[in-house]
């Protein structure tokens, strides 16, 4: 695997804690895990769709923290890093997925049809006030539809749009071009689109 | 019966700007381009309505929430640290 690429670092809210942590890893460790617990269990939840394996990756995911810690060289934010740790066991672990099978996804297949690109106004859900168009029932079958995004598409989509992430950081984090980035959360937010299109249009 | 329907996408500016649409809404893409896709949106309803129905797609996942950690977990990661501090 090639080295990724190198972007000056502006400043790190964690540099503080991991100078601590570099001094007396165990004494640092606790403030480590609560500022990453619950961002790394819901990366996990949007990645695996199951509790349990989402607690694993946390679990994994600290344990290789603390053990690789001292291999830290500030080339990145920290938090970066702890992502960058985060995906590699994920697609490590690829578990066959029930929801989504591998498969390369292409521009084609989401170009509007002639059918759903007449002239008409933009839908209620896409109009309306967020907070008029967001519940419990959407955010299912939003989690749903993030699963069922090929991983390759669904890590990239987790790290820009839930976790917001940019594109360079993506790129570093997954050891990806910011082109490829791109083009893989391109797909992914066509294919999201297109099953809440068909979502609300069953309603 | 082949009447040229403007809306079914087989403009090459349509196809172009759904190629880059997830650009233009990032910023991504430099100032002129930008506005050789604000004259294409303003004139043309099909990729007006493709184009907010993708960002709201977008803002959908930003705003999706973030779930609580549940207390099994909370117990194992303290189970942890405890075994990580032993020396
Ligand atoms: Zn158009």
């Amino acid at each position: 695997m090639s080295e990724p690429t190198r972007y000056p670092i502006k400043s790190d809210p964690d540099a503080e804690l991991v100078r601590a942590a570099r001094a007396d890893q165990a004494a640092a460790f606790p403030e480590l895990v609560k500022r990453y617990e619950r961002a790394l269990y819901n990366f996990g939840l949007k990645m695996c769709g199951v509790a349990s394996d989402a607690e694993d990756l946390v679990q994994d995911t600290f344990l290789n923290v603390y053990r690789y810690l001292d291999g830290f060289r500030n080339e990145t934010k920290f938090k970066n890093w702890v992502y960058r740790i985060a995906a590699s066991i994920c697609i490590k672990k690829r578990r066959k997925s029930k929801f989504a099978p591998d498969r390369e996804l292409s521009l084609d297949e989401f170009l509007p049809t002639d059918e759903t690109a007449v002239e008409g106004d933009v839908p209620a859900w896409a109009a309306l006030p967020l907070d008029r168009v967001l519940n419990d029932e959407l955010r299912r079958k939003l989690q749903e539809a993030i699963l069922a995004l090929p991983e390759k598409y669904r890590v990239v989509l987790v790290l820009r749009d839930v976790e917001g992430f940019s594109t360079e950081e993506s790129a570093q984090i997954l050891n990806l071009t910011p082109a490829n980035v791109k083009v893989r959360l391109h797909r992914a937010r066509l294919f999201l689109r297109d099953h809440l299109k068909s979502y609300f249009d069953n309603v | 019966m082949s009447e040229h329907t403007p809306h079914n996408h087989p403009d090459f500016r349509c196809r172009e700007l759904f190629a880059r649409m997830s650009e233009y809404l990032d910023n991504e893409l430099d100032g002129s381009l930008c506005r050789e896709i604000e004259g294409h949106l303003n004139e043309c309803q099909a990729c007006k309505v493709c184009l907010s129905t993708l960002k709201r797609t977008v803002a959908l996942c930003r705003e999706a929430g973030a779930a609580p950690i549940p207390e099994t977990l909370s117990r194992r990661l303290r189970e942890l640290i405890a075994t990580l501090a032993k020396p």
